[in-house]
């Protein structure tokens, strides 16, 4: 479907290009508004397509932003409304006015209406939070670790750094890529069976952007402690603290923070 | 006679406050004896709505109007101030007309204020039991401090005409009222960075250190944004009130001097507000500073959906201010040779309006979020603070080019240099905005803590260098300037003032939806880490809840603040009527 997209873009491209010469301004507008949803869905041939709510948000702003422009001046602005005064004043354009008062705007409504009631099978869209919030403390093997202000005690061990790096590696490979992948690109053997699927570690907005203490949080404690917000349901990592050691999770999150060449977030 | 008017006036205020306070006290000493116990954890509940939601309605309608007093007479005194250097009565007509507002304004604050108090101690008893052990004598300096400040402000309007001999003096007065002003809002500040970045105590809540317990990580910055964010509030319900006087005017006279008031509310208002996101800024690495999980909850966690919001909110303020600057083009002699500038202003705020409003967090049905994944690509990379915040700083710079166009639109430099400086104006625009976005690229490939504690800085830096070297290089180059034509004054389409009224009402929403947040970020704590709620409310209500509430406050708002503009313009008629008889 995305492949038609483009054609839309040079529909809508057209319209807006005649009316600006024909300064038509109201055509213009609605020609520019076609160009926008279509960029905004021709998106989809070259990334992951952008989520229908995002569309919804950059075309109300863009419908709020054009009409803006479109009254700066004053004589733009009454050729902007001229077609609509047009067609609900003019005597010779009573067949126009009947169409779109009485058959157009309120088979619209009507439509708009009928896909909102109609019965649906699709599980309801989910607001999900990127970056949960951690807990100030949490129980690991009962012993109580503060998250707050928690740093990777092996980075101090300077002289053993390599040792760590090297277990941290093994220890990624026996547990972790099978779902996060070889490549820590998050498209491990198991990722098509997951929804989402395994996030990766390249880049620069996962654990870039997260300090360790986090990052410790969500490999001890899975799927299990994430809040509501972040629906736990949305997330298939088990709890690794019923297969690790405190200190093998901090070898593996030396690993992948190395391995991707990323520097866990610090605030000192 | 005079002289007996002041006096009159003073007493009046003073009795008013007196009788508020009073009725306050009495009422809570009633309710006490008629209403059941609290709880054993220290509750008592409100019928219907809830405690917390009550409180939060009637806080909510405090704020806005002490914000409006407190906002308002900043700008009335550096009006009377520049009226008086410059002897241009129409500056000295704004500022009174200013202060005949937040004047009858602090009668509803006096009132909501006195609502709170009796509400809090009667439906929290034992928080505001803590709040007293911990910070009571700030109470009683915020009630001396009160007291002071209604006796000025009521002396500063009543002696308005007969000091008209003696401006420097009135002047000194007005800064006196600020004074105070600025005070009461240390001391209320000082109580809500208590509650929320608590210090001074021990972890049972015991007293160790009151000037701790008042000079909290929040303190300061909190205190900075308010003051900020008040006048930029004041100044655009003060632009609200000329739109509505334009809308309503009813002779070119009065149309003209409307449209020139809410031009320069709204110019007050928006110059202010430039300073507001780097303040915000400050207050957010305090808060991250005090408690990485309160940071994390505030800006990625639950309130990662607000933060879109306030985006998309503030853009359309941004666009609006625009909007109103552009249009005011069509009424400067010679304005017209700079329309073809806005449409790239326009492509400016377009794009920064775009990537400011991209969420990073984002509502995807099960099928998107197979296809998306966990992040995607175009969002992961513009819905972060290293865009947002580039994207900020180049809209902002627009929109102090669209002011600087307006005001040099109907000039002609006379200056020899006026060629360099022309050249010079579009180097300083091109080198700075090349370099916040370079800087703002930089961002992705430097650690957090280099991003926001001095990318970030750096880059609101070259902004301020930039607006001053940009303000300092017009008024050397349209010094003695050829004037095209005076300003069309009052010649305005009615759609700007409603540009003008759509500004203040969504800041308006806007100051609620980020107070909710403010709060919200204590989460099950009355005092964060000290004290917890543990009442039925100890839960966070849902964006949407929230947002019904808001809306319901700023509706409440409005509907108040429109009877104190409906008074104003009662008064102006009865005194009318009074001096033709």
């Amino acid at each position: 479907m995305s492949n038609y997209y483009p054609v839309l873009v040079l529909i809508g491209l057209l319209i807006s290009v005649i009316s600006a010469y024909r300064k038509a301004p109201f055509y213009n507008y609605i020609g520019i508004q076609i160009t926008i949803y279509g960029l905004l869905k021709s998106a989809a041939l070259i990334m992951p397509p952008l989520p229908a709510q995002v569309i919804v948000m950059y075309v109300a702003m863009s419908l709020f932003a054009f009409l803006i422009y479109f009254s700066i001046r004053e004589e733009t602005f009454r050729a902007f409304l001229e077609p609509m005064r047009s067609v609900l004043a003019d005597r010779d354009k009573k067949l126009q006015r009947v169409v779109l008062v009485f058959i157009a705007i309120p088979l619209f409504a009507g439509y708009i209406t009928y896909a909102k009631v109609r019965p649906s099978y699709k599980p309801p869209v989910t607001g999900r939070i990127v970056h949960p919030e951690p807990p100030q403390e949490i129980d690991f093997r009962g012993k109580t670790i503060s998250i707050l202000g928690l740093e990777n005690p092996l980075r101090k061990e300077t002289d053993r750094l390599k040792d760590h790096l090297e277990a941290g590696k093994k220890i990624y490979y026996q547990n972790c890529f099978f779902c996060h992948g070889d490549d820590l690109d998050g498209r491990g053997l198991f990722e098509q069976a997951f929804n989402p699927p395994p996030l990766p570690f390249r880049g620069t907005d996962t654990i870039a952007q997260l300090p360790e203490s986090f990052v410790f949080w969500r490999i001890a404690k899975g799927w299990k402690a994430l809040p509501p917000g972040s629906h736990p349901w949305d997330s298939a990592m088990p709890s690794f603290e019923d297969f690790l050691t405190e200190d093998q999770i901090w070898q593996v999150i030396l690993f992948i923070y190395e391995a991707t060449g990323n520097k866990p977030r610090t605030w000192e | 006679m005079a002289g007996k008017d002041i006096k009159k006036g003073v007493i009046k205020g003073i009795l008013k406050l007196s009788l508020i306070l009073g009725c306050g006290f009495v009422l809570l000493f009633l309710l006490k004896s008629i209403v059941p116990g609290p709880t054993e954890d220290g509750y008592r509940f409100f019928p219907l709505i809830g405690s917390r939601v009550w409180v939060w309605i009637i806080a909510q309608l405090h704020l806005n109007f002490a914000a409006f007093v407190l906002g308002v007479p900043i700008f009335a005194v550096t009006m009377e101030f520049l009226g008086w250097r410059r002897t241009d009565e129409r500056l000295d007509r704004i500022a009174y007309d200013f202060t005949k507002l937040f004047t009858l304004a602090y009668t509803l604050t006096a009132i909501m204020g006195a609502i709170l108090m009796v509400s809090l101690p009667l439906l929290y008893p034992r928080f505001i039991g803590h709040m007293m052990k911990i910070l009571g004598p700030t109470w009683w300096a915020y009630i001396l401090f009160m007291y002071g400040e209604v006796f000025v402000c009521y002396y500063y309007f009543y002696s308005w005409h007969r000091m008209k001999e003696r401006k420097g003096l009135h002047v000194l007065i007005g800064v006196l009222l600020n004074v105070m002003g600025g005070i009461l809002l240390l001391v209320t500040s000082s109580w809500v960075g208590y509650m929320t970045t608590p210090g001074g105590v021990s972890e049972t809540g015991e007293l160790l250190n009151r000037w701790h317990a008042i000079n909290t990580y929040m303190w300061i910055p909190l205190s900075l944004h308010r003051l900020f964010a008040n006048v930029v509030f004041g100044a655009g319900i003060a632009a609200a009130y000329a739109a509505f006087r334009f809308i309503t005017a009813a002779t070119e006279d009065e149309k003209a001097y409307y449209d020139w008031m809410g031009y320069t509310s709204a110019m007050i208002s928006i110059g202010f507000s430039l300073i507001l996101p780097g303040i915000g800024y400050l207050l957010g690495v305090e808060i991250y500073s005090f408690n990485e999980q309160m940071g994390i909850q505030l800006m990625g966690g639950f309130y990662a959906w607000l933060w879109v919001m306030q985006a998309i909110l503030i853009g359309a303020i941004l666009f609006l201010v625009n909007y109103y600057l552009w249009i005011s083009l069509n009424k400067m002699p010679g304005g017209e040779r700079y329309f073809r500038y806005v449409k790239f202003l326009f492509i400016v705020v377009f794009l920064g309006y775009i990537i400011w409003l991209t969420p990073h967090s984002v509502a995807l049905s099960l099928e998107e979020a197979r296809r998306i994944g966990s992040y995607h690509p175009a969002l992961g990379k513009l819905g972060v603070m290293a865009s947002k915040n580039t994207a900020v700083i180049v809209s902002y710079m627009a929109t102090f080019i669209s002011f600087a166009i307006f005001r040099m639109s109907n000039k002609e430099p006379t200056v020899s240099w006026a060629r360099a400086g022309h050249i010079l104006r579009a180097l300083i625009i091109v080198v700075s905005s090349v370099v916040v976005l370079g800087i703002g690229v930089y961002s992705y490939m430097v650690p957090s803590v280099t991003r926001v504690r001095v990318l970030s800085p750096i880059q609101f830096g070259i902004f301020f260098l930039a607006i001053l070297a940009l303000y300092i290089l017009d008024s050397r180059m349209y010094k003695n300037a050829r004037i095209i034509g005076e300003p069309r004054w009052g010649k305005m389409p009615e759609r700007s003032q409603y540009a003008l009224i759509g500004i203040t009402v969504t800041f308006t929403w806007l100051m609620g939806m980020m107070g909710y947040m403010r709060s919200g970020g204590r989460m099950y704590w009355h005092v964060y880490g000290i004290m917890k709620d543990t009442s039925p409310d100890a839960y966070l209500p849902a964006h949407g809840v929230a947002a019904v509430i808001v809306t319901t406050v700023t509706l409440l708002f409005f509907f108040m603040i429109a009877s104190v503009f409906w008074s104003v313009m009662k008064l102006e008629k009865f005194s009318e009527k009074r001096r033709s008889d």
